[in-house]
């Protein structure tokens, strides 16, 4: 990476984080940051276009959205790595925008993972020599509180948006809260946008009867987080009028793991060894949610992705032993929408029929 | 005057129609192609069922539309019900036959599995992305043997050792077909060896991990072949119960969905001589680019979907102006 005063820094789209790495970005290294446009169907054609075809989804959205950075004027971009392909996916993406043709310097986590935080600094001085790690350090544990607050609102919207009385009031205060956190340059914008937010949510009417229905969530982590990945499972969802809850995102995931141990623990009777990056975890939550009694799972995941084709036959067994539908849903680069509509609608139809028999 | 309910299913091959009374008399039914025009099979359609009612005291005041086309006919006639398939199916079965444990639905396009537990669904599978274990696959192969689809069950049935087919893929059971008729099995035992193989491929594709308890109701265009019942009888190893109005299930549930609903309208057999055009547009609002259809009927658009956002509501409405202006 050569040395380069004035950078101007991309990350790949994934769900809502973006205004994350641009915060980090801006108030801790002190460059500018690209935001390329939100993900579309052209993002997904130029990922299909240059990617192996076997490879997930994820890659190809990963893929177009470098591209559509690099062609908004990016000239540096960093790339995270995780524990199933995702770990190879960044020297992947390179070599491929590299034979593109398109010039620019490159940062790729996943040559940094001793997990020290020395480490991590000299990976982020590559981005900016003169960063100093009093502010780096200020801009990261606010840039942390900010991806909690999305995680954080995010979930509450999807419980609740499915039930206002008033159409469009959750989503009204819910894009402002992210154009407030696209526009914060201080810890103290963070928590104002997220107190507003909080208070809003607080005063919108809801109806949601006695009962509730609530569906749980899980699967690969990058498409069960990604509205335009899966083609916006959780507000179809909501729109029927369905309580949605996911424990998967980056808080809960990253941050706030109990450990694979710890929570391999609670699912002794499932499975004696760990599986895959999100396997363990959603082999927990599934059993969480049964334990609570949710009316419904849904397990989604990309075409190929292993990890999550392995926790099927186990997701199967807890759907027998509590009772509880589970839907799966496997995303393509080639779907159309209509096929998941009417598997969705069915779910619903499913679950709401069969919760007046129980009540 | 009675009131009635008319359902209405419109699937990738075929379209199907019944008119329903409170107690679950069916006083019309039909069933024809839909031959890739679901506007002009729903009128024939109708014209069938105005046909059977006529000089009766009827009066339709609910209409339920069910079927992959069950959007565009449901604005077509107006209906007070649009459905999924599944719900229509499992809610049409459960009706006729209330000890249901499990519902095998196999249609032109796509195949599905409904367990039943206390007369509603708990559990159901449907076919993605592939066209083994579904009706396409067999029709394909009776042409390639020159079979009408309709006899292939009958043939299958003079069949005492069914040939072995590769049938895990359409593509490639085709080219193993081709070897086996060269190397001399004879055509009965390759038509049981199909049914077999629809049946082994649904087993293994949308049945997998399903537990299928009796009794076992098999319905669908394919449940018509009765070599394919015997073939899920032998794998299943229980009696298979194939309804006389199996194939007009769909069609029936969407019309006990349209006569639970609160939603009541009066239908008049008036849309036969209206006319209905459909008309694709491209939003171009973002690059997006959502494939918007527009429903124009005798010049006006009634309705219009396929947009994930709202700049596709203003993208139709200019569509329609333009429309208009043309015509």
């Amino acid at each position: 990476m050569g040395e380069k005063k004035n950078r101007k820094i991309a990350f790949p789209m994934v769900a809502r984080y973006n205004e994350v790495v641009r915060y980090f970005v801006e108030q801790g290294l002190k460059q500018t940051y690209i935001m390329q446009p939100p993900m579309t169907r052209h993002t997904l054609n130029l990922g299909v276009k240059y990617a192996p075809d076997m490879v997930c989804t994820p890659f190809k959205t990963i893929l177009g959205s470098m591209i559509e950075a690099l062609e908004a004027g990016a000239d540096t971009l960093i790339m995270v790595f995780g524990y199933c392909r995702l770990g190879y996916y960044g020297e992947l993406a390179e070599t491929i925008l590299r034979d593109l043709g398109y010039e620019f310097d490159y940062l790729n986590l996943a040559e940094y993972t001793t997990g020290k935080s020395k480490d991590y600094l000299k990976a982020l001085r590559k981005l900016n020599p003169d960063a100093k790690a009093v502010p780096l350090g200020k801009a990261g544990i606010d840039g942390l509180k900010m991806l909690e607050r999305i995680d954080t609102i995010e979930s509450l919207y999807y419980q609740n948006c499915g039930f206002e009385i008033t159409k469009g009031q959750y989503r009204k205060a819910f894009d402002r809260f992210m154009d407030d956190m696209s526009k914060a340059q201080k810890g103290s914008d963070i928590d104002e946008g997220y107190d507003r937010c909080r208070e809003t949510f607080d005063s919108i009417p809801v109806d949601k009867g006695p009962f509730p229905l609530k569906v749980g969530v899980l699967g690969e982590y990058f498409t069960v987080m990604d509205e335009f990945s899966n083609i916006d499972l959780e507000q179809t969802l909501a729109d029927l009028g369905v309580e949605v809850h996911r424990w998967m995102n980056v808080s809960n995931r990253n941050l706030h793991y109990p450990g694979e141990k710890n929570l391999n623990a609670r699912i002794r009777e499932y499975c004696t060894y760990e599986m895959g990056p999100t396997s363990t975890a959603n082999i927990w939550y599934a059993k969480d949610c049964a334990e609570r009694g949710y009316d419904g799972l849904i397990h989604v995941k990309s075409a190929g992705c292993t990890p999550e084709i392995d926790i099927i036959p186990v997701l199967q067994r807890i759907g027998e032993d509590y009772k509880i539908p589970i839907l799966y849903l496997t995303y393509d680069s080639q779907d159309g929408s209509a096929g998941f509509q009417t598997r969705i609608e069915a779910f619903y139809d499913m679950i709401e029929m069969r919760k007046k028999v129980i009540h | 005057m009675e009131d009635v309910y008319m359902g209405i299913d419109v699937g990738s091959i075929s379209t199907k129609g019944v008119i329903l009374t409170k107690d679950n008399r069916i006083v019309a039914s039909a069933y024809i192609w839909t031959e890739g025009n679901p506007i002009g099979a729903v009128k024939q359609l109708l014209h069938l069922l105005e046909e059977q009612v006529s000089g009766e005291e009827y009066r339709i005041v609910g209409t339920g539309t069910t079927g992959s086309a069950r959007q565009l006919v449901g604005t077509v006639v107006g209906a007070t019900v649009v459905k999924n398939e599944i719900t229509a199916h499992a809610v049409g079965t459960t009706t006729f036959h209330p000890d249901v444990r499990t519902i095998l639905e196999i249609g032109g396009q796509d195949s599905k599995i409904i367990l039943v537990e206390n007369g509603v669904a708990i559990d159901y599978a449907m076919n993605t992305l592939c066209a083994a274990g579904t009706g396409a696959f067999l029709s394909s192969q009776s042409n390639r043997l020159g079979i009408p689809v309709e006899e292939m069950g009958e043939i299958a049935l003079k069949s005492s050792h069914p040939t072995q087919i590769a049938a895990r893929c359409t593509v490639f059971a085709e080219s193993d077909l081709v070897h086996k008729i060269q190397v001399g099995h004879t055509r009965e035992d390759i038509v049981a060896g199909l049914c077999q193989a629809v049946v082994g491929n649904y087993l293994n594709n949308v049945g997998k991990g399903k537990k299928i308890l009796s009794p076992v109701v098999f319905q669908g265009g394919v449940s018509k072949n009765i070599g394919v019942v015997k073939a899920f009888e032998r794998q299943l190893g229980c009696p298979v119960l194939v309804d006389e109005n199996g194939h007009l299930m769909g069609a029936i549930g969407a019309a006990i969905l349209a006569r639970r609903s609160k939603k009541r309208k009066e239908f008049s057999f008036d849309i036969e001589d209206m006319e209905f055009i459909t008309r694709e547009i491209n939003c171009g609002g973002c690059p997006n680019n959502c494939e918007i259809i527009c429903v124009y009927r005798d010049g006006q658009m009634i309705d219009s979907w396929g947009n994930r956002c709202q700049r596709g509501d203003a993208a139709a409405k200019k569509a329609a102006r333009r429309f208009s202006e043309e015509n």
